[in-house]
């Protein structure tokens, strides 16, 4: 496994607001990588010092062990505001892309039909952006973020926009670029969506990681097990039990959270004394669960959709 | 360098495909055309036919009055040459009347009457009645008098009135016994021929026709960089509101997105100029056998150095105004607020504009030399100098290096703004917060 991106305590103002304050982490190559925080977190901020949109106050961006500037070249982006010439003819602008990047467009011709055609925009090549509908030209964006074989992609809430269609696709293509060993980072504000797609979690609030890992670890770094039980009989005094934090007992089911360091196994041996167990489940906490502990609210934040 | 080879063939692609592009370049020339020519036209067609009635006095003036009707309209008699006057004047349509046996104060109503415009039919209608006293060769001080609608049809008046007086003259000297074969030679006036005298002693002559060119070629020099100026900055406008620029910087260095356009509007700009040439050339060549034979030899001023400062400081003024429209494009964030910012800018380009004419008349002030020197009037102002002129090396030579110096300047500065300004979207900043861009980046 190798590293591709590092950062290291990144800091970017705007004016006298800390966007992004001292933040760290690393990408590594064949993983995907999701950068979650709410809005104005400093997601988008933090990706543009990536890309080289914007220069880091203090701290330092490393791409493939160099400075940003001079690893360009292999790093695809998709903005989190899209945008291409309207004007300009679909292929013509995907190789117009692969050649900012570089590349010769004749070279990338193939390419770039090859990814129409993925796309399903074969038909499409000769006309132009702006009569494409929105969600085809999220698509011929990301073509061009990816036709020029970058080995670094980063893509800013790859998901908002597209259909649900859409976002399998785009899900599934990750997954297939992630095992072809090139890495993927990617922002979302989505926790759900980050937990089915993400192999490795930085999560920032208000400019900060505060917490960072493979997903499994970010996962168990906090929150707590659930235990999710079915019955018959009565299961009040569940809520006593050492090991419940908290319950919420209705009549032939339970919700209970459980206490630090207990041990599900023995909740099980009790209830099984005085209930007829029908379901006994351990789930796991979500993301969303862990992100709120981290940050210290409890109330849930307000979900995009 | 291919990012930026990448950026100038897009520009200039995309802008040649563009209809408006195609319009442009071919309607153009004629518009241009048209804009000369028109109020050339329409001055001497309004000039048009003068009918002029001369009542005569003397009885003696018929040759000389007849001898105006051959006068093609803007065309000089052998004896006005030189006097200056090459404004088209009409044709002017004589009718002698010999007043040597009536008295004249008798004579004159009839012929007055045929002014009004209400109570005489058009073919009968006189423009103007020029009466000449019986005694006009003998008292001296004597005066003719013009009736006319317009108080200020000045240049029949003049014209009559010179042809008149010539007349008299001569029969006054003949009258003192000088022999009609000298008439001519005593009466003949000299014209004033210009001659230029350059530093290698050569001498050039023409130099009248300049001016005009001299418009011709500010012109050519100063409003297609106004309009790719303009054309760069939507431009930019354009990619800011699209946000395609994110993707573009993310790419390549502001410097390289700069250069990239500005050299590919600099293409399109000589794109066009060639083809303006092109369909010119014919034109020109007959224009310029057409004023030879009115007495102008511009191919002195044409000279060929003249072709090659052209395309010198067409690209320089190129550069200078769409660097100065580009970078002023990153600052604002819509096309409305760049109108804004950029009229007061114009106005300062515009200055060797207001200034042509005392540049012309004296290439070699201190008033010249100066703006010659400052870079963003050096392409208008040096090439005046050049034009009509022999400005000294060292001046050429400072003010092409104070130039591209200054290119080259603004185009850094541009690109520093470039890079803090196209993801500011927002309000427009201030000078501060200008002045911290350009430290920062």
């Amino acid at each position: 496994m190798s590293r591709v991106l590092s950062l290291h305590d990144v800091v970017k103002h705007y004016g006298s607001v800390k966007a992004v304050d001292g933040v760290s982490f690393e990408v590594n190559a064949g993983k995907i990588t999701g950068l979650l925080g709410r809005n104005g977190a400093g997601k988008t901020t933090t990706l543009r010092m990536i890309t080289g949109v914007l220069r880091p106050d203090r701290g330092r961006v490393e791409l493939f062990g160099a400075a940003v500037e001079g690893a360009r070249d292999r790093l695809g982006y998709l903005p989190e505001e899209r945008g291409l010439y309207r004007k300009m003819r679909v292929l013509d602008h995907l190789l117009f892309l692969a050649e900012i990047k570089g590349r010769s467009p004749a070279s990338m011709r193939p390419a770039a039909e090859r990814w129409l055609k993925r796309f399903e925009l074969s038909e499409k090549k000769d006309s132009k952006v702006e009569e494409l509908s929105k969600g085809n030209q999220q698509k011929v964006q990301l073509a061009g973020a990816l036709l020029f074989d970058p080995e670094l992609v980063v893509l800013d809430e790859p998901g908002s926009g597209l259909d649900p269609v859409n976002v399998v696709l785009v899900r599934r293509l990750l997954r297939e670029l992630a095992a072809e060993g090139r890495a993927i980072l990617l922002s979302t504000h989505q926790m759900g969506e980050a937990e089915k797609l993400c192999d490795e979690i930085v999560l920032v609030h208000a400019g900060m990681v505060v917490r960072s890992g493979p997903l499994a670890e970010v996962k168990a770094s906090g929150g707590r097990d659930a235990v999710h039980l079915e019955f018959t009989g009565d299961g009040a005094f569940l809520a006593e039990h050492p090991a419940v934090a908290s319950a919420r007992i209705d009549t032939n089911r339970a919700e209970l959270s459980l206490a630090p360091g207990a041990d599900a196994q023995e909740l099980l041996a009790a209830a099984a004394v005085r209930l007829r167990v029908l379901r006994f489940e351990v789930v796991a906490p979500s993301l969303e669960e862990v992100f709120l502990e981290a940050v210290g609210e409890a109330a849930p934040p307000e979900v995009a959709a | 360098m291919r990012k930026l080879w990448a950026v100038l063939k897009r520009e200039y692609r995309e802008t040649v495909r563009k209809p408006s592009f195609l319009i442009m370049t071919v309607l153009a020339p004629f518009l241009m055309g048209a804009l000369m020519l028109v109020p050339a036209f329409l001055a001497s067609r309004g000039m048009g036919e003068r009918r002029v009635a001369v009542l005569d006095g003397t009885g003696r003036l018929r040759a000389a009055v007849e001898g105006l009707a051959g006068e093609a309209p803007g065309e000089r008699s052998a004896f006005a040459r030189g006097r200056g006057t090459n404004v088209p004047t009409g044709r002017i349509v004589p009718e002698y009347v010999d007043l040597f046996t009536v008295d004249p104060k008798n004579a004159v109503g009839p012929y007055l009457e045929r002014l009004s415009v209400e109570r005489t039919p058009k073919e009968r209608r006189l423009d103007g009645v020029l009466l000449v006293p019986a005694d006009a060769f003998e008292r001296p001080l004597t005066h003719l008098t013009y009736f006319s609608r317009s108080a200020a049809d000045l240049l029949a008046q003049e014209r009559l009135g010179r042809a008149v007086n010539r007349a008299l003259q001569r029969e006054r000297l003949a009258a003192r016994g000088v022999a009609p074969a000298e008439l001519e030679l005593i009466l003949a006036p000299l014209p004033v021929e210009t001659v230029q005298v350059t530093k290698s002693g050569q001498e050039r002559r023409g130099g009248e026709g300049s001016f005009v060119l001299a418009m011709l070629f500010l012109a050519l020099l100063f409003i297609p960089s106004l309009v790719y100026g303009q054309e760069v900055m939507r431009g930019v406008i354009q990619e800011k509101t699209d946000r395609v620029v994110e993707l573009l910087v993310s790419s390549m260095t502001p410097m390289e997105l700069l250069s990239g356009k500005i050299l590919g509007m600099a293409a399109i700009g000589l794109t066009q100029m060639a083809v303006w040439v092109a369909m010119g050339g014919a034109v020109a060549a007959a224009g310029l056998s057409e004023a030879r034979s009115a007495g102008f030899d511009l191919s002195s001023v044409l000279r060929p150095s003249i072709a090659v400062w052209f395309v010198v400081f067409f690209l320089l003024s190129y550069l200078v105004t769409v660097g100065v429209y580009a970078a002023g494009g990153a600052i604002v964030s819509s096309e409305k607020e760049a109108q804004q910012v950029l009229t007061p800018v114009m106005f300062v380009f515009l200055v060797p504009w207001f200034l042509m004419m005392p540049i012309l008349t004296n290439p070699d002030s201190t008033l010249s030399v100066v703006l010659s020197l400052v870079p963003i009037y050096t392409p208008m102002t040096m090439f005046i100098r050049l034009l009509v002129s022999e400005p000294p090396a060292w001046q050429v030579a400072l003010s092409l290096v104070l130039s591209v110096a200054t290119i080259a300047g603004l185009l850094k500065a541009s690109a520093k703004v470039f890079r803090a300004g196209l993801l500011a979207t927002g309000k427009r900043p201030t000078i501060p917060e200008l002045w911290r861009w350009l430290k920062e980046a």
